[in-house]
C-alpha cells in the first residue's frame, strides 16, 4: 500500500511501544540472575550489580543458596521440569498423529456438515474451569489424579481441537489430483494418504506439531487440580513458589519462569509466520 | 465422492509429475467407509471419553448435592435445580463475577484493538530492521500466561517498576499498593492482559491490511481523497472482517481468563478481580463444592456456548471456507 517512510515522530513512537513491549521481559531475565540481595530491595534495583546464575542451581540444587545465608528453603523444580517435558512431548505428539487423521479424513472425506467444524471449535472455548470440576471426579474414581497419565489424556483431548483444525486447513491447501494420481497409480487411499499427503504436508505438520508444544507448555489450569504431589508442570511450580514463600524467593521463580519461557519464545518465532493461522484457527491465512 | 471421479482426467496428467511406483500390496481391504472410520475414530473417541463422559457426570452432579465429604457420588441426594436457582437469584458474588469478566473483556479488547491496529499501521511504512521488530512485538503473546501473571506481579509490588516510573514520570511519591486497592488490581489485571495480548490483535490485522487490494486505495488517492478519508472510508471497511475475526478469537479466549489473575490478585483484594473462572475454581477446589460449583460451571458453560454461536455467526463462512 503506502510504502513511504517512518516519519521521526512515528519512529519515536513505534521506539515507545518497543520499550513498554520489552521492558517486562527485560524485568523477568534480570530479576532472574539477581543475587539474594538484589531480589526485594526497595527501591527495587534495575541492572544487577553482580549478575549471577545461582538461581538457576537452585531450581535444581535447593541447598545452592546456602552460601548467601538463605537455606534450602525452595523446593527442587527437578520434578517439575520432567513433568512438563513428559507430558507435553506425549501429549503433543499423541494429538498431532490423532489430529493427523482426524484432519485428513474431514478434509477428503467430511460430508461438508455445517456443524462439524462448530462442534469442533465449540469443544475449545469452554472456560477450563467448566471441564474441570468433572475431570477431576471422574480421574479420581479411575485413579488418574495426580498421574501423568492423566496429564496426558487431558492435554490430548484439550489440544486435538486445535491440532486437527490447523491440520485441516493445511491438508485443504494440498489439491486432491495430486494423491489421487498416485491412487491411480495403484496405491490404496491409505497409502496415498501415507505417502503422498503427508510428506507433502510437512512444513504445516512441524508448525502444528510445535504450535501443539506450546499450548500444552503453557498450560496451567488442569495441571493445577490434577496435581498434588507425584506430579508436577513448571507452571504449578511457579505458582506453588508464589504461594509458599510469597515475597522471599523472587530471583529463583524468576529462574524458573525465565527457564519455562525460552523455548516457548523460540519455538514462537520460529512458526512466527503461521502463528495467525493457528491462532485464528485458519479464518485467516498469511 | 463425485468429486474423485469427476477430476479423474485432470489426475491422469498430474500422475506424469508422480515418478513414485505402486507398491504390490496396493489394496488394503478397507473399504471407503471402513478407511473413514479408522482415520477419524480415534478423534472421535478421544473426544467422547475426555469432553462428552465429564460434561454427563458434571450434569448430573448439578443436580445433587454431592461434596466430597458426603460418600459416593451415587448416593447424593437429587435436589433438582436448586443449585441453579441459589446461583442466579441468591448467589450475587457468582452474578458479579460474570458482570467482571464482561467489563474486563470490553475494556481489554477495545484496548488491544486500538493498540493493535496502530502498530499494524506503522508497519505499513518502510523502514530498516522491520522483521526484526516484528518478532520483537510479537514477543508477548509467545510467553506463557502464569509467566506472564508472575512478571506482572512482580512489576506491580509497591517499591516495583511500576511505581517507580511513576515517580519519575509524575515527580510524586508513589506508594500505590495495586494489589490491596480494588480499582488498581482491576487496573493491573487489564494492563497484564492488554501487554499481553496486543500482539494479537497487531499480527491479525497486519496480515489483514497487508492483504487489502492496492488498486481502490490508488485510485481514492488519485481522485483527491486524504490520507485520513482513505483510511477510513476504504481501508477500515475493507478491514472489517479480519477485525470481526480478531474479535471473536480474543472474545472467547478472554472469557476463560484465569491464569494472569491467578498469578497477580487470587481474585483479590476481596473478589475484586474475580474472574468466572476463579470463582468456579475457589468454589470447587478451595471450598470443595463440587456439586454446587458444576452448576455453576454448567450455566457459563451454556452462557458461553450461547455467546460463541452468536459471535461465530459473522465469521461461521470464513472459518468454513478457510482453503476449501
Amino acid at each position: 500500500m503506502n510504502n513511504r517512510k517512518l516519519s521521526l515522530p512515528l519512529a519515536l513512537l513505534m521506539g515507545a511501544a518497543l520499550i513498554v513491549v520489552l521492558f517486562p521481559v527485560f524485568w523477568i531475565v534480570m530479576t532472574a540472575i539477581k543475587p539474594p540481595t538484589d531480589w526485594n530491595a526497595s527501591p527495587a534495583i534495575w541492572v544487577p550489580s553482580e549478575p549471577t546464575l545461582i538461581n538457576f542451581r537452585t531450581l535444581f540444587d535447593p541447598e545452592a543458596l546456602g552460601a548467601y545465608g538463605v537455606g534450602g528453603v525452595s523446593q527442587a523444580a527437578t520434578k517439575a521440569v520432567y513433568g512438563s517435558v513428559l507430558a507435553t512431548v506425549s501429549a503433543t505428539l499423541a494429538s498431532v498423529i490423532i489430529g493427523l487423521f482426524a484432519a485428513i479424513g474431514i478434509s477428503r472425506y467430511g460430508n461438508n456438515s455445517k456443524a462439524t467444524p462448530l462442534v469442533i471449535l465449540s469443544g475449545r472455548m469452554f472456560p477450563p474451569a467448566a471441564i474441570a470440576v468433572p475431570f477431576v471426579i471422574i480421574f479420581s474414581n479411575v485413579g488418574l489424579i495426580d498421574s501423568y497419565l492423566g496429564l496426558f489424556a487431558i492435554y490430548v483431548a484439550v489440544t486435538l481441537p486445535f491440532s486437527t483444525w490447523m491440520l485441516k486447513s493445511f491438508v485443504d491447501d494440498l489439491p486432491r489430483e495430486i494423491e489421487e494420481a498416485a491412487m491411480i497409480d495403484g496405491r490404496s487411499r491409505l497409502a496415498a494418504h501415507l505417502t503422498v499427503t503427508i510428506p507433502l504436508i510437512k512444513g504445516g505438520l512441524f508448525a502444528t506439531t510445535m504450535f501443539i508444544f506450546i499450548l500444552n507448555w503453557s498450560e496451567f489450569m488442569f495441571a493445577l487440580v490434577l496435581s498434588y504431589s507425584n506430579v508436577c508442570t513448571i507452571p504449578v511450580q511457579l505458582a506453588k513458589y508464589v504461594t509458599a514463600t510469597a515475597g522471599t524467593l523472587y530471583g529463583v521463580q524468576a529462574a524458573l519462569a525465565v527457564f519455562a519461557m525460552v523455548p516457548l519464545v523460540f519455538v514462537g518465532y520460529h512458526i512466527q509466520s503461521h502463528l495467525a493461522r493457528a491462532m485464528t484457527f485458519g479464518a485467516i491465512k498469511q | 465422492m463425485t468429486a474423485f471421479f469427476t477430476s479423474c482426467p485432470r489426475a491422469q496428467t498430474a500422475s506424469a509429475a508422480q515418478p513414485a511406483p505402486a507398491p504390490a500390496s496396493a489394496p488394503t481391504g478397507l473399504g471407503l467407509k471402513g478407511l473413514v472410520r479408522v482415520l477419524v475414530l480415534p478423534g472421535q473417541i478421544v473426544s467422547l471419553l475426555v469432553l462428552v463422559v465429564p460434561l454427563l457426570v458434571a450434569l448430573y452432579m448439578s443436580f445433587t448435592d454431592w461434596s466430597p465429604t458426603r460418600g459416593s457420588l451415587f448416593d447424593a441426594t437429587f435436589v433438582g435445580f436448586e443449585n441453579y436457582s441459589e446461583l442466579l437469584i441468591y448467589d450475587t458474588r457468582f452474578v458479579y463475577s460474570i458482570l467482571r469478566t464482561a467489563l474486563i473483556s470490553m475494556v481489554c479488547l477495545s484496548l488491544e484493538f486500538v493498540f493493535g491496529l496502530g502498530l499494524a499501521v506503522l508497519f505499513l511504512r518502510e523502514f530498516r530492521g522491520k522483521s526484526l521488530l516484528f518478532s520483537a512485538f510479537l514477543t508477548p503473546m509467545m510467553i506463557l500466561p502464569v509467566v506472564v501473571g508472575y512478571t506482572f506481579w512482580m512489576l506491580f509490588q509497591t517499591n516495583g517498576p511500576v511505581n517507580q516510573i511513576i515517580e519519575f514520570l509524575f515527580g510524586a511519591q508513589a506508594t500505590m499498593e495495586w494489589f490491596r486497592n480494588a480499582p488498581c488490581a482491576v487496573t493491573a489485571v487489564i494492563l497484564t492482559e492488554v501487554w499481553h495480548w496486543t500482539p494479537l490483535f497487531f499480527l491479525i490485522l497486519l496480515s489483514g491490511l497487508n492483504a487489502i487490494p492496492e488498486n481502490p486505495v490508488r485510485a481514492a488517492v488519485i481522485l483527491g481523497a486524504s490520507p485520513r478519508q482513505v483510511f477510513w472510508c476504504i481501508i477500515l471497511p475493507m478491514l472489517k472482517p479480519v477485525i470481526i475475526v480478531a474479535f471473536v478469537i480474543r472474545s472467547m479466549e478472554i472469557i476463560k481468563l484465569f491464569d494472569e489473575v491467578f498469578m497477580l490478585t487470587r481474585g483479590g483484594p476481596g473478589s475484586a478481580t474475580e474472574t468466572i473462572s476463579l470463582y468456579i475454581y475457589k468454589l470447587a477446589f478451595n471450598d470443595f463444592q463440587l456439586a454446587y460449583g458444576a452448576a455453576a460451571a454448567f450455566i457459563v458453560l451454556l452462557g458461553s456456548l450461547l455467546l460463541i454461536h452468536l459471535l461465530l455467526v459473522p465469521v461461521r463462512e470464513q472459518i468454513m471456507k478457510a482453503g476449501r
